[in-house]
């Protein structure tokens, strides 16, 4: 029986903020990748406007957050709960700065027409924007198993660093790579393992919102 | 740690009705204890216990231990006028007796014998200073305590509790007849007092308890449910029925 059914709502719309944010950053880095690749500034320069829009959105929900706290003085699983989404909201928008950074390197490599893709590439933003979905997913369903396997998915987007620094080394030895691009290309390869560490961050404050303290 | 009270397997009845079942608790020095529950839960029938003001109501039957210091003082021969010297008590309402100022804060001190005029006048000087009440009141002291603004008159029968030089205070929701300004006052108080004396406080007010409270112990339909530091108690407690109460899911 809950006494607290306006607050609860506000606890569901916040969440819902949370995955909306999520999707959009999600978004981007999937486009910014293709823009990258497409060397397609046109998309590069929408991803960088809308990184504004991940941006408002986390000034929003920490708005709402500042207003659930002041109105609703959430104790306990509340507490926790409003205090990890402010956490996780600072991740997702640096993971929406790491979209924009990418779409701005885009843009500075506007006239290289030598693209050399590696397929890890690919594969590491695929596992990145996989672990931001997960952790999300186990933050709505509060779900400390899901949260796990996003921390452990972190060795995955790491080792395919690894295989895209050893390709791009190849590339350069084998002189088969633009040595602009190959900095470039290194660059992404180092945002999207910096967006799985984010992701490994949410999960770490969805298993602090669920137990009360950090994970050992 | 050391405490002043230990409780243990304490039961009460109020005739067939059982009020407290199986209670074991600590009370610390220099902290305060603060006991939540919703209404009829028995945290005012537990508070009343470490006074013995259970003993006023008929039909109401104890066993287990209340340890003041190691002494039950539910034993036959314990000097109950002597536990409430050293276990004063704050009510919900502001009971000032109808007399001066003066003669409230004297009443108790008198009582146990204390005759001399300038002896007298330290102690209420005193204890109305470490009741923050002192500035207001120095200057009409010959007042009727009654003229005094409701948070001025809790402040006054705290001052009355300390003039007996207790060792434990026991609070019965003490300021939800007061106004935010006057229970600012009350809260400031008890986390000066508590340097010196322990403090129990019955609360409905969840803010209250986790704003100066130091223990909280969760009391539901007579049995305590959850007892640990108030931070714990508000972030992460351990029981799912303290969980639903605090965060106002549970009737």
């Amino acid at each position: 029986m809950t006494f607290r059914t306006q607050f609860e709502k506000e606890l569901e719309e916040l969440k819902l903020s949370l995955i909306k944010m999520g999707d959009l950053v999600i978004k981007n880095i999937h486009l910014s990748l293709h823009s990258f690749i497409d060397m397609n500034t046109d998309l590069a320069d929408k991803i960088i406007k809308d990184d504004k829009l991940v941006n408002q959105l986390e000034y929003d929900i920490e708005k709402e957050c500042m207003r659930i706290i002041l109105r609703e003085q959430p104790v306990a699983k509340d507490l926790r709960l409003i205090t990890s989404v402010l956490k996780m909201i600072t991740d997702l928008e640096r993971i929406g700065d790491h979209a924009a950074d990418i779409s701005k390197l885009t843009i500075f490599m506007e006239k290289n027409n030598k693209p050399f893709v590696v397929k890890q590439v690919h594969k590491m933003a695929d596992a990145s924007e996989d672990m931001i979905k997960m952790a999300l997913e186990s933050f709505v369903n509060q779900d400390q198993t899901i949260a796990l396997k996003v921390i452990e998915s972190d060795d995955i987007v790491d080792d395919y660093f690894t295989e895209v620094q050893k390709s791009v080394a190849d590339a350069i030895r084998q002189n088969n790579i633009d040595a602009d691009y190959a900095i470039y290309l290194m660059m992404v390869a180092k945002y999207l393992e910096r967006i799985g560490d984010h992701a490994v961050n949410i999960a770490e404050w969805v298993i602090f919102s669920i137990l009360g303290h950090h994970r050992n | 740690m050391s405490n002043v009270f230990t409780i243990n397997n304490l039961n009460l009845h109020y005739g067939d009705f059982q009020a407290l079942k199986d209670i074991s608790l600590d009370v610390e020095r220099n902290k305060v204890t603060a006991l939540i529950g919703p209404s009829g839960c028995g945290k005012s029938t537990f508070l009343r216990c470490l006074n013995r003001m259970n003993d006023l109501i008929d039909d109401c039957q104890i066993d287990g231990e209340v340890l003041y210091h190691d002494n039950n003082v539910y034993d036959k021969n314990y000097d109950v006028i002597s536990l409430r010297t050293k276990v004063g008590m704050v009510f919900q309402k502001p009971n000032p007796f109808p007399m001066t100022i003066f003669d409230n804060i004297a009443y108790g001190p008198r009582c146990q014998g204390i005759k001399d005029k300038t002896e007298l006048t330290k102690i209420v000087e005193t204890s109305l200073k470490k009741a923050a009440l002192w500035e207001e009141v120095k200057n009409r002291l010959k007042e009727n305590a009654m003229s005094l603004s409701g948070g001025q008159q809790q402040r006054l029968c705290i001052a009355r509790a300390i003039a007996m030089e207790p060792e434990v205070i026991l609070m019965d929701e003490p300021t939800s007849a007061l106004d935010p300004i006057a229970t600012l006052k009350i809260e400031q108080l008890i986390n000066d007092l508590k340097e010196n004396y322990a403090i129990v406080i019955v609360t409905h007010s969840m803010q209250q308890a986790a704003r100066i409270s130091d223990n909280t112990a969760f009391f539901h339909m007579g049995e305590l449910i959850e007892y640990n530091t108030t931070d714990i108690i508000f972030t992460t407690p351990a029981n799912g029925k303290t969980e639903d109460y605090i965060t106002g899911r549970f009737g």
